[in-house]
């Protein structure tokens, strides 16, 4: 109980993550508060950015596509991948290690290569268009990149994995015999879902969904290379501002006002996991 | 030709009759968790299955509730071939180790779940979930969640969960496993009321040999997949057809030799001790056979005195002597090494033998049982 009983005293352990701990301060808390400061300091203290931002139509636009784009993402996110889950947690346990390799295999390829391999499936001239050309008489072609819903399509293939792998260990917690209980009683496959597994799935659920946002509305690339010039996101006005107008602090500010959005997500995911945590150890 | 018979006659009084399994066999890869099992339970019968684990009690349990498929064979519930019926058309109550109370529900909706999947009006639904928690004695927790009362309150709940809807059988997979034996001890009469109350048939499974004894109106005793033994406790306990029910349920000391001598009465040679044993044509043993014979702990007597007559007489060492309340067991050792207990009532007033004091045993010859010896069975 006292950390007395742990084999570890606390300064073995400290030492242990001090390596980490350097590294994390000087390449990520450091950068960090530089950003911070750099939003509020142009020689001297200033509100300036953030007033800007306040009055800036172009940023809400902006912010409100970025929530439009990253909510619909997590939509889809959520209703592809909940039947996953819900098969994979079906699966004899060697099988379902075997598939869970397939569901992270997106995950071990550069954000990059996925981009252009989704441009050369999706494209004019892309594998898709081309089969739906063939079967049509070459009177079909639909337009999937370069828009919303290529960037739609491109961010799911990365969100896909958290939303999964969140869903199904809120499944796989689920005491089998409640389903043979339910069975037995006389409940069919639809009730026992409706009544039981989802129910008791909602904390997966709704840590997916607040990851697969917060995931979202921070991405960058693949909506900078498969969305359209219409769908223009909160970090690739950051970018706009750093490259474009060398504005350093606006584009400092918008970061910041990103990092609280995300921080509050976070936070509120902390509360999710902490509930079905304690739900978790109570079944 | 044979099979078509036993179907036929199966049909035939069905009537009485809630579960009858006929040559039920499960086959694992290579392994036969159930081999050609042949069981029928009456209407209203307390039915326990029996068994070390592995002996394929909880297979035939979940071959009867449909959670898994037989490799062949047939079950037939009330009158109505069930084998090929999914679970939830089976119309059976079953109540599990662990509870599988539905967490997210009160005590009140968990109770009224089966009554919903019944399409039960909610007036009535209120009603009966009232009745039920009434019976069990657990009326002010229905709007508490399941995981807020005590291991015996959640299996009681789950119990009437059970009782609720009216199954016409009751299947129970070692239901008070997981609570301590004070509490077991309860729940065992409260089971055993509960199923006098409702009249309701129960098919009980449970490792716990005790419990069996307590409870059952007929113990089902099961071994490597089939059925070793099936009869009351009565029977079990005092007319054991095998070594291994002798020895699975109470305690028993077994001595092994050869049988010599002619007539009702002959002997046996276990080491240096010449026992006579009267003959039982269902033993199916005789002499120049290996056998067994069992004397049970109340049975062995420590001589106080002079021995009577029609008895046989080993020596031994009393190496301790526990006092579990109303009785006292001695645990003693034979000049060749063999185990006994012998178990006698306590009594304040008697003086007891010492330890390490050597001392004469002695049964009556018709109160010891003798069995065929069981090459694969080794009680050490």
């Amino acid at each position: 109980m006292s950390s007395g009983d742990s084999y570890l005293s606390k300064r073995a352990g400290g030492m242990l993550i001090a390596p980490l701990f350097v590294l994390l301060l000087v390449f990520f808390v450091y950068p960090l508060l530089l950003t911070v400061w750099q939003s509020v300091y142009e020689n001297g203290f200033t509100t300036r950015p953030y007033e800007e931002l306040l009055t800036s139509t172009l940023f809400a636009k902006v912010l409100r596509t970025t929530f439009d784009i990253s909510f619909t993402a997590t939509m889809v996110s959520l209703f592809v991948g909940y039947p996953v889950a819900l098969h994979l947690s079906r699966q004899p346990p060697g099988r379902r290690v075997f598939y869970l390799m397939l569901v992270m295999l997106p995950f071990w390829t550069s954000i990059l290569v996925k981009s252009f391999a989704l441009t050369v499936l999706l494209g004019h001239a892309g594998i898709v268009n081309q089969i739906l050309g063939y079967l049509s008489g070459d009177t079909l072609h639909v337009t999937m990149v370069f828009n919303r819903f290529g960037a739609i399509v491109g961010m799911i293939n990365y969100l896909l994995p958290f939303m999964i792998l969140s869903i199904l260990g809120s499944l796989l917690a689920q005491d089998p015999n409640l389903a043979r209980a339910a069975q037995v009683m006389g409940a069919g496959a639809f009730r026992i879902f409706r009544k039981i597994t989802l129910p008791l799935s909602m904390p997966g659920v709704i840590g997916g969904v607040i990851i697969n946002f917060t995931l979202s509305i921070g991405m960058y690339i693949t909506p900078a290379l498969l969305g359209g010039r219409k769908d223009m996101m909160v970090a690739n006005l950051v970018d706009f501002y750093t490259r474009q107008t060398l504005d350093w602090p606006l584009a400092a500010a918008i970061a910041v006002v990103l990092l609280v959005i995300s921080g509050v997500l976070v936070a509120l995911l902390g509360r999710v996991r902490g509930g079905s945590g304690t739900m978790g150890a109570m079944a | 030709m044979t099979t078509e018979l036993a179907e036929k006659s199966v049909a035939a009084d069905t009537g009485s009759m809630m579960i009858e399994v006929h040559r039920l066999t499960k086959q694992y890869g290579d392994f036969r968790a159930l081999d050609t099992v042949d069981l029928s339970i009456r209407k209203g019968e307390f039915v326990t299955l029996l068994g070390p684990s592995g002996s394929g009690k909880s297979t035939l349990l979940n071959l009867i509730s449909g959670m898994t498929s037989p490799t062949s064979g047939r079950v037939v519930i009330n009158g109505v071939d069930a084998t090929d019926m999914p679970t939830n058309k089976r119309g059976l109550g079953m109540v599990f180790q662990n509870y599988a109370l539905m967490p997210h529900m009160t005590v009140f909706e968990n109770i009224a779940f089966p009554l919903q999947v019944r399409g039960m009006k909610k007036a009535e639904i209120e009603t009966r979930v009232a009745e039920v928690l009434k019976l069990i004695q657990l009326e002010n927790v229905a709007n508490r969640r399941p995981r807020a009362l005590s291991g015996g309150q959640q299996q009681r709940i789950s119990l009437a969960r059970c009782i609720v809807y009216n199954p016409s059988i009751i299947l129970m997979d070692e239901p008070l496993g997981a609570l301590d034996k004070k509490l077991r001890e309860d729940m065992q009469l409260e089971i055993k009321r509960l199923h006098a109350e409702l009249g309701v048939t129960m098919l009980y499974v449970t490792h716990d040999q005790d419990e069996a004894l307590t409870m059952s109106d007929r113990i089902v005793l099961m071994r490597n997949g089939r059925i070793e033994q099936q009869g009351s406790p009565e029977t079990l306990y005092f007319k054991p057809d095998t070594v291994f029910s002798a020895d699975f349920i109470g305690s028993s000391n077994l001595f092994q030799g050869r049988l010599e001598g002619e007539g009702d009465t002959v002997t046996l040679t276990a080491g240096k001790d010449r026992l006579a044993v009267e003959l039982r044509s269902e033993a199916a043993v005789g002499p120049g056979d290996e056998a067994v014979v069992l004397i049970r702990p109340e049975n062995l007597h420590i001589a106080d005195g002079a021995i009577p007559e029609g008895t046989n007489v080993v020596t031994a060492t009393l190496l301790d002597t526990v006092v579990l309340g109303g009785v006292v067991r001695h645990f003693l050792r034979t000049e060749d090494g063999r185990q006994l207990v012998a178990q006698v009532l306590n009594r304040s007033d008697r003086a007891r033998p010492k330890r390490g004091a050597p001392v004469q045993l002695y049964w009556q010859v018709g109160e010891s049982r003798l069995l065929k010896a069981d090459p694969t069975f080794s009680k050490q």
